[in-house]
């Protein structure tokens, strides 16, 4: 039974709580937060008896295998190296850490100490990325991608998310060097680093700010940003976060030599894109009814995986903590390899630098 | 001071949420009250124009202090507390989710609290909840919701982010009351309506399918027009004899749930809805209630029996103590409310 302590308790710590209620042979013994009242309301949902407000006080009263830490990114660094320090696993939550001099010592530490630690990577982990993993390990794609593009998209209206952090310059997103840019984009670079070389030739990075975020009286916050990379195998990637596109995108696409794939996260779906031609019109009749068939077939799929139980909201963070934990039980590599996390956040360090930090 | 307010009108009085839908009417009374020593706490973010033009309208509003800042800094909260004798604190968490309606709720209202104690000079808080906090599961189709009905017990069952802040909220503030000695008064407020707010509210149904379902259709709705919610939540700071006392807010002549969506359909615009019987919308809670806690949260219990209860099942209400206590009596009738909240459809929203 592994025994998990959450350190901050705020709204992304429900989810957690809910995805580790979903796994087996693991049990939540303790809380935290600097705010005892926050911890004590999730304790009381719950029914966890032990909340602190002081991390080394959970960490020597209740020894967890696992610490979560849920805090905003600037307390990553410290908390998740007291918790190496004194001994537990940790899973930190995205973005990994502020910069990537930090995410590469808190790796550096873990290994020294034979713990583990992980990125909250979770959307890497859908139903739709994991059959795409599966596909692009066939073969499918007939060898490294030649391009991919990851689009994500926001909604400024997000009464949850957006508006406490645009109506508030004091709100702790506003203090990262990349502000909201630097609070969402790691899910969606995350997902190009699985496929880029660890030698990155070139990064481009431009931001700028949407006419609605204009309109909304803000002048410190970039809320649109293209960034175009090239790694030594030359291999392209274009990401894409928008806070204007509609319908909202959250797509990965990859372009290889024999086929190309597109992951949706929005509607759950992998599309193949088969290397074939058709003669003549027929390329107008035959290429659209297998796209309606495969789209039939992701309906399908989830359909199934719903009354499987197997698909609900945060799925992905349900499978990467499980994997994570998994690899803590065998002794195996984590989930998410590390070189991913140090390249995740080696280019946000480098789109930050580019697009001028706080300042528009 | 006069005989029947507990500070005299030169004294401060804070309002938080002073910019909201019932706030403004709170700052408007306290004017006409003869009250212009005002401090109204606003978030850097809002839109001040509803503030802005009902302070225009009273020439002594002139020394009224508008101060920007968040309730989550107890700098802040100091600031705005500083010499203040009565608080009205409407400002509330209605962050969908859990974590951000205690938040909203709790941690703002400890630190209010905390630097009222410190540095005002309390003599009352008003502390606005919500009919939220009541739970009717276990009271009959009918009888009477008072003041001393049972509150939620589980508030995480009943799957209400809001109801769990004030839930909380109230907690806490009972608690100063008793630990420190805070002298407060908490308001339970119905369904406040009138102009400014548009929407038709939960207790008549549900449109989350995509089409309106209504429940309950003659059940009386715990109404009151937000000018007699806010005289309410005014008088509650300014009458002696009645701290730690709590009341629920309605209006008189209440209307069914078929009265209210006949006069909306008949003004506003026509629709379909399906209706459906309280017993059938109880089971069908039930079952989505089973589902989500045997496929552990797969379908989030949005529908649940606490929630059917709350908002379909059906209760009487009293406002006899709010005007025994309080010497309330509705400024504006039940008739000529309907008509206001109607009449702000022939605008554009605004």
């Amino acid at each position: 039974m592994l025994r998990i302590a959450i350190v901050g308790c705020g709204k992304i710590a429900d989810q957690h709580v809910q995805a580790i209620g979903r796994i087996a042979d693991c049990r939540i013994v303790s809380l935290c937060d600097r705010e005892i009242l926050m911890a004590r309301q999730l304790g009381e949902r719950f029914n966890v008896q032990e909340c602190f407000s002081d991390l080394a006080e959970l960490l020597t009263k209740t020894s967890p295998d696992v610490v979560h830490i849920t805090t905003p990114p600037q307390s990553h660094f410290s908390l998740a190296k007291q918790s190496l320090d004194s001994g537990s696993h940790v899973y930190l939550e995205k973005p990994f850490t502020v910069t990537a001099d930090e995410a590469q010592s808190l790796i550096r530490l873990a290994e020294g100490h034979n713990l583990k630690i992980t990125a909250g990577h979770n959307y890497q982990f859908t139903l739709e990325m994991i059959e795409m993993r599966q596909l692009v390990a066939k073969g499918f794609l007939g060898g490294n991608p030649v391009h991919m593009e990851s689009y994500w998209s926001y909604n400024l209206q997000d009464p949850v998310y957006a508006k406490p952090v645009l109506g508030d310059r004091k709100h702790w997103v506003r203090q990262l060097p990349g502000q909201l840019l630097h609070n969402i984009v790691s899910h969606g670079i995350a997902k190009l680093v699985e496929f880029l070389d660890d030698e990155l030739i070139e990064i481009v990075a431009k931001a700028h700010q949407s006419p609605e975020l204009l309109r909304l009286g803000e002048e410190e916050v970039f809320d649109e940003l293209r960034v175009l990379i090239r790694d030594a195998r030359g291999t392209t990637a274009f990401f894409c976060f928008s806070s204007q596109i509609k319908p909202g995108l959250n797509q990965l696409r990859l372009f290889g030599l024999d086929g190309s794939v597109l992951v949706d996260h929005t509607t759950g779906s992998l599309i193949p894109y088969v290397n074939r031609s058709y003669k003549s019109y027929l390329t107008y009749f035959i290429p659209p009814i297998n796209s309606a068939r495969i789209h039939f077939r992701n309906a399908r799929r989830n359909f199934f995986a719903f009354l499987g139980r197997r698909l609900y909201q945060d799925y992905g963070m349900k499978e990467l903590i499980e994997r994570f934990y998994n690899s803590i039980r065998s002794n195996a590599q984590p989930a998410i390899p590390y070189r991913e996390i140090i390249l995740t956040a080696r280019i946000m360090d480098e789109v930050f630098t580019q697009i001028g930090g706080n300042t528009r | 001071m006069n005989a029947v307010h507990i500070i005299g009108p030169n004294d401060l009085i804070l309002i938080t949420g002073s910019n909201g839908f019932i706030g403004v009417r709170v700052v408007q009374l306290l004017l006409e009250y003869g009250f212009t020593n005002l401090r109204c706490f606003v978030r850097p973010s809002s839109e001040l124009e509803r503030l802005r033009e009902t302070l225009n309208r009273f020439p002594a509003a002139k020394n009224v202090q508008l101060m920007f800042g968040d309730l989550l800094s107890r700098e802040d909260c100091v600031k705005a507390a500083t010499g203040v004798s009565i608080i009205y604190h409407l400002a509330a968490g209605f962050d969908k989710s859990f974590a951000g309606a205690f938040m909203g709720s709790v941690l703002t209202t400890r630190n209010l609290m905390d630097a009222f104690l410190a540095h005002g000079q309390p003599k009352r808080f008003v502390n606005v909840s919500s009919f939220a906090v009541y739970s009717n599961l276990n009271m009959k189709r009918g009888s009477l919701l008072d003041e001393s009905c049972p509150l939620e017990d589980a508030p995480q069952e009943r799957f209400n982010a809001y109801g769990f802040g004030k839930l909380k909220q109230e907690e806490l503030v009972k608690e100063y009351g008793t630990k420190f000695k805070l002298p407060f008064v908490i308001l339970r407020p119905g369904v406040v309506f009138g102009p400014g707010s548009r929407g038709l509210n939960g207790r008549m149904g549900t449109d989350v399918f995509g089409f309106f379902i209504n429940v309950g259709g003659s059940n009386v709705l715990p109404l009151t027009y937000v000018e007699n919610c806010a005289e309410a939540i005014v008088l509650a700071g300014l009458r002696p004899g009645i701290d730690g006392e709590i009341f629920n807010v309605v209006d008189d002549e209440l209307l069914t749930s078929n009265q209210f969506l006949r006069a909306y359909k008949k003004t506003v615009k026509s629709f379909h809805f399906i209706w459906l019987p309280y017993t059938v919308a109880y089971c069908f809670s039930l079952l989505w209630e089973y589902y989500s806690r045997k496929t552990k949260g797969q379908l989030p219990p949005a529908f649940n029996r606490r929630r059917c209860s709350a908002e379909w099942k059906g209760n009487r209400y009293s406002n006899v103590n709010l005007r025994q206590r309080l010497g309330w009596k509705p400024r504006v009738n039940m008739e000529k409310a309907m008509a206001m909240f109607l009449e702000q459809f022939e605008r554009p929203a605004g």
